[in-house]
């Protein structure tokens, strides 16, 4: 005999409940992947700032195959993250023109991919210049 | 003649006078592809066993009463066709994330004392006799919280938040998307006051927007949506306390 409610017990695997809840838990961590290629980078501004001699000797040990694969997998990572990031502008920021909300695909490009590729152009155009 | 077809429904049976444990009882159900789940619940009440419990009462997807987990998916028993599950047996279980009361039925006396806690009401520091006329209000500042102000209440989104069910103190999408609804509100002056208790620790912050309380929202009120937004106006309030604490409080709302 019981008498009372009955409480589900705690679900600690709960991220394997649904399809959501997985690409969810995938977003999450290429936030892991973006902050360590952070570190990279800050270390490579660093080694710049100490001299040219020390960029070139961290930029060799950057050419292993290794670190190519952990560039290349950050990449994805860091896609992926923009992608699931732009998908969600238009929610948290919705903009109205009049009573009427700027559609979900125009506010991604307006607030999401034209300014990214924008400024993506201008870099890319300052350095191969 | 030709056989009867039937569906076989499991559901979740718990007596608090007689069961320590719930378990799974199946039924089966005579199968017309123009009923949803709630119709087959209601015929095994009627015709098998009255000891059934559940809770509904419109049956057009209206009162938000006869939210269940049909096949482990958060739904509206009524809007729930048997069609879409027909010829496999269909599991309907009590909404995750509350304490089950008997049978289908849950308790809901947390998730009202949230959705109280964010003031789901206009306030306003002045109260005009009506016969000053109306506090009007054009199209467009209504468009601002009109999608936040059409929950029905199903608690679906509680039951599709992860969070809920391991943060107490998490307010929940239903009672942060009705927060929003009201500090959005042009007539409304309420917004520091409802900020106040957003603004305790995990009451809003612990969102990590997993979205799927949208996706479940059989009203299209996207909660996550309205969570993210009243975060970052919980981010400026909070800076604005910091920056000038002697004006904290002075935000009143979209209508100030």
């Amino acid at each position: 005999m019981s008498g009372g409610q009955y409480h589900r017990p705690h679900r600690r695997a709960w991220f394997m409940e649904r399809p959501a809840y997985i690409r969810f838990m995938i977003r999450e961590v290429t936030s892991f992947f973006m902050a360590a290629y952070l570190i990279v980078l800050i270390v490579t501004l660093a080694k710049v700032g100490v001299g040219e001699a020390a960029a070139a000797e961290w930029l060799q040990a950057l050419s292993t195959t290794g670190w190519k694969v952990a560039h290349a997998v950050a990449l994805a990572a860091t896609v992926w993250h923009t992608i699931t990031f732009f998908a969600a502008v238009p929610q948290a920021m919705p903009i109205y023109i009049g009573e009427d909300r700027l559609p979900d695909p125009i506010a991604k490009i307006v607030m999401g991919y034209g300014p990214w590729l924008t400024a993506t152009a201008i870099i890319l155009w300052g350095v191969l210049r | 003649m030709a056989e009867t077809k039937t569906i076989t429904l499991e559901l979740f049976r718990y007596h608090p006078e007689t069961d320590s444990e719930p378990r799974f009882q199946s039924y089966e159900v005579p199968y017309d592809e123009d009923w949803v789940v709630l119709d087959a619940i209601n015929w095994i009440k009627d015709y098998v066993d009255g000891s059934v419990t559940h809770r509904w009462s419109c049956r057009m997807g209206v009162c938000g009463s006869c939210g269940m987990m049909v096949n482990g998916e958060p739904k509206l028993t009524c809007a729930a066709f048997l069609k879409n599950y027909y010829p496999f047996p269909i599991k309907v279980e009590p909404l995750v994330n509350f304490p089950v009361e008997r049978d289908l039925v849950v308790d809901m006396e947390g998730f009202m004392d949230k959705l109280q806690d964010v003031k789901p009401y206009i306030i306003r520091d002045d109260v005009n006799d009506t016969s000053e006329g109306e506090y009007l209000q054009t199209p467009a500042e209504l468009a601002q919280y009109k999608q936040y102000s059409m929950c029905i209440n199903c608690m679906l989104c509680y039951s599709a938040c992860p969070v809920v069910g391991h943060e107490d103190d998490f307010l929940g999408p239903a009672a942060l998307a009705l927060g929003h609804r009201y500090n959005k509100d042009s007539r409304d002056q309420g917004q520091s006051e409802r900020l106040e208790v957003m603004l305790r620790s995990e009451a809003m912050w612990g969102c990590t927007f997993v979205g799927e309380c949208t996706v479940v929202c059989p009203k299209h009120v996207d909660p996550a949506g309205a969570i993210q937004q009243a975060k970052a106006m919980g981010a400026q309030e909070y800076f604005k306390r910091f920056v000038m604490p002697k004006g904290a409080g002075a935000t009143k709302g979209a209508g100030a």
